[in-house]
């Protein structure tokens, strides 16, 4: 019982310093843009303003074009998406279905390109941009954002697929669908939550990218992305850290929205009953 | 509803072949089990005849339609898996309608069906429930009902009761029974439990190695076993082996079994002079107390089920075979199984007479495993 009890502490007191350590830098992040640039650097620090700014976040929305940002950010993460979730689970679905001549070899191929550092495709996609005429314009983030998320989602979307029992599909054409219908009209809605969290990760990938928006989109202004925008807040000799905190939480924002619209699907078990 | 014939069905992965030959009338109406052991191809047989897999060659006639390169969906059969794959996202009714829906029935039609399907399985107060809010006997319903609401040429079923418990195994099992009785749909039906095969089939088609092994009604399969294989797998506890050497003696055949000169139930006696023969006896057919053939022995065990025994006796050594076929229970080689009715009670250790009647024997030629009548 002691025993017991004692291992209960140790591992809440593992959980809690996990959580301190993961929630830090979130909680450090807010007291920065709520503090004044003066007091940044004083020392102790101050573990919570004595003035909160709360108006810094109304502010940098009126200073700085931060919503178009979020806008464009958006929209190449939507568009990305949607180019990679409809690759990849038809690629996916293939992967964990049918048995193809060098199935697995494409398989290892996919993998091999997920291995690959997001730099290294860099110089190569903005050849290919630039003869489609595609440099500043945010078609050129989504697609490579596109070859970014697909070889993830795939693998993700297959390793899913796997677990769902072949005979629900099985059934649907014994009932009168075709192959393709009985993926859409059953294996795609009973994996609602493998799709969910595919397209969250997808998402997290294209919005948190800043490598390719700071090559590709650099001379275009009107279509930088959240990131880029930020990055343009940090001058040569002075940077205002306050500023550039509160810009990073507006930015962080629309992912922790999604994560808590979506959570209900992140942890769903849909498929529970299909089987004995 | 409507017959159906297959014809020569042979399928191979690579360089294994799981069916070869595979060739079955089956009259409208009938309720025709496929069982074997596992790997003899049974469920692969099933899932070419639904369309789930190609045959490598041959062809499958349902009613007069040639349906062998059909969609599963355009042979106008219905399926009853294993693990009844309910679509998880529906409910019981849209699982039901499912199959109405995508043959574009109006969804009136559609309404009555699964409420007639419903209440002939006593299903109708789970109608809006989610397959995953019901018991593993109320999934199997709903899993019968989607196939029946269907009105199909043919059921096929798929092991439907193996991941039931044993008590609700035998009620559904009587049930289907019932259900076929009630709807005359030709059925075709796979398991690896003789029980199942002997009590529900009209015929039974039993398999080894992709190999039908016979062909023949429950009775026919119990009385007249094709083969040591058959003889072996329907029956429980299965058939007594014991070897033996056929002697010629006054016009029949006998052959010496416990010491006794038995005159053995074959027509052909001369043919089987001389030769190595396995004779079978079930367990069942063995009685307490001196009889025709009587034998003294020294049970190894008794296991008691209440009305019945079943006494384990050590094989003599001159009857035990050198081997066994594949599937067969190693341990059976050197035992000899007796179902007692009723016994009296008796500690073991004690030694304990046993006889049975020799037209009872099976003969079996100890070469091929062919059966000698």
């Amino acid at each position: 019982m002691k025993r017991k009890a004692t291992r209960n502490a140790l591992l809440y007191a593992g959980v809690v310093l996990t959580c301190a350590i993961l929630v830090f830098p979130i909680y450090w992040l807010i007291v920065t843009a709520l503090s004044e640039p003066s007091q940044l650097r004083q020392l102790p620090p101050s573990f919570w303003p004595a003035e909160p700014r709360w108006g810094v976040f109304g502010q940098i929305i009126a200073e700085r074009p931060i919503l178009l940002w979020l806008g464009n950010s958006a929209l190449a993460a939507i568009g990305a998406v949607a180019i990679s979730m409809v690759v990849s689970v038809l690629a996916g679905y293939s992967l964990s279905r049918f048995k193809l001549r060098g199935g697995q070899s494409l398989g290892l191929f996919i993998l091999t390109a997920k291995m690959l550092p997001a730099t290294l495709l860099v110089i190569p996609l903005f050849g290919i941009f630039r003869s489609l005429e595609l440099i500043g314009s945010l078609w050129s983030i989504i697609l490579a954002h596109a070859t970014l998320i697909i070889p993830f989602t795939t693998w993700m979307l297959k390793g899913y697929f796997d677990t769902i029992p072949r005979e629900l599909e099985q059934a649907a054409m014994v009932d009168g669908c075709s192959p393709l219908g009985a993926m859409v009209r059953v294996i795609l809605p009973i994996s609602a939550p493998g799709l969910a969290a595919t397209a969250l990760y997808g998402f997290v990938l294209s919005w948190s990218d800043y490598a390719y928006a700071r090559t590709f989109l650099t001379n275009a202004q009107g279509n930088w992305t959240a990131n880029l925008g930020i990055t343009t807040m940090k001058g040569e000799y002075i940077s205002n850290w306050s500023d550039i905190s509160a810009a990073s939480i507006l930015v962080a924002l629309p992912i922790l929205a999604i994560y808590l619209v979506l959570e209900r699907y992140l942890v769903g078990g849909l498929t529970a009953g299909a089987e004995k | 509803m409507a017959g159906i014939r297959i014809d020569s069905i042979t399928k191979s992965y690579g360089g294994l072949t799981v069916l070869k030959g595979f060739s079955l009338d089956i009259a409208d109406g009938e309720f025709v089990v496929l069982v074997g052991p596992s790997g003899c191809g049974k469920s692969t047989m099933l899932k070419i005849l639904a369309g789930l897999e190609e045959a490598s060659s041959g062809t499958i006639s349902i009613g007069d339609r040639n349906v062998t390169d059909l969609a599963p969906g355009d042979r106008d059969i219905a399926m009853v898996f294993q693990n009844y794959a309910l679509y998880p996202h529906l409910s019981v009714r849209r699982n039901m309608g499912f199959g109405l829906k995508m043959r574009g029935t109006d969804a009136g039609e559609i309404d009555r069906r699964v409420a007639d399907a419903a209440k002939i399985l006593g299903i109708d107060h789970l109608l809006d429930r989610r397959p995953r809010a019901l018991s593993g006997g109320q999934r199997q319903r709903v899993a019968l009902g989607r196939a029946i609401v269907r009105e199909p040429q043919a059921f096929l079923m798929d092991e439907p009761l193996s991941n039931l418990d044993a008590k609700l195994r035998v009620h559904t099992r009587a049930e289907i029974s019932a259900l076929h009785k009630r709807l005359r749909v030709t059925t075709i039906y796979v398991t690896h439990d003789q029980t199942e095969a002997m009590t529900m089939a009209d015929r039974i088609v039993i398999m080894k190695d992709g190999v039908i092994q016979q062909i023949a009604s429950p009775e026919v399969m119990f009385r007249k076993p094709a083969n040591l294989f058959v003889a072996g797998f329907i029956g429980s506890p299965g058939m007594n082996f014991l070897k033996a050497k056929a002697q010629a003696s006054g016009g029949g055949a006998t052959a010496k079994l416990f010491g006794h000169d038995v005159v053995l139930p074959v027509a052909n006696a001369d043919a089987l002079a001389g030769k190595e023969i396995v004779v079978g006896l079930r367990p069942e057919h063995i009685a307490a107390g001196p009889g025709q053939i009587s034998f003294t022995v020294t049970p190894r065990l008794i296991e008691s089920l209440g009305s019945e025994q079943y006494v384990y006796v050590d094989l003599p050594e001159e009857h035990r075979r050198e081997t066994v076929s594949a599937g067969e229970d190693e341990a059976r080689r050197s035992a000899l199984i007796a179902r007692l009715i009723n016994p009296e009670p008796g500690p073991p250790g004690e030694t304990l007479t046993l006889s049975f009647d020799p037209a009872r024997l099976h003969v079996f030629d100890a070469a091929s495993g062919e059966a000698i009548r």
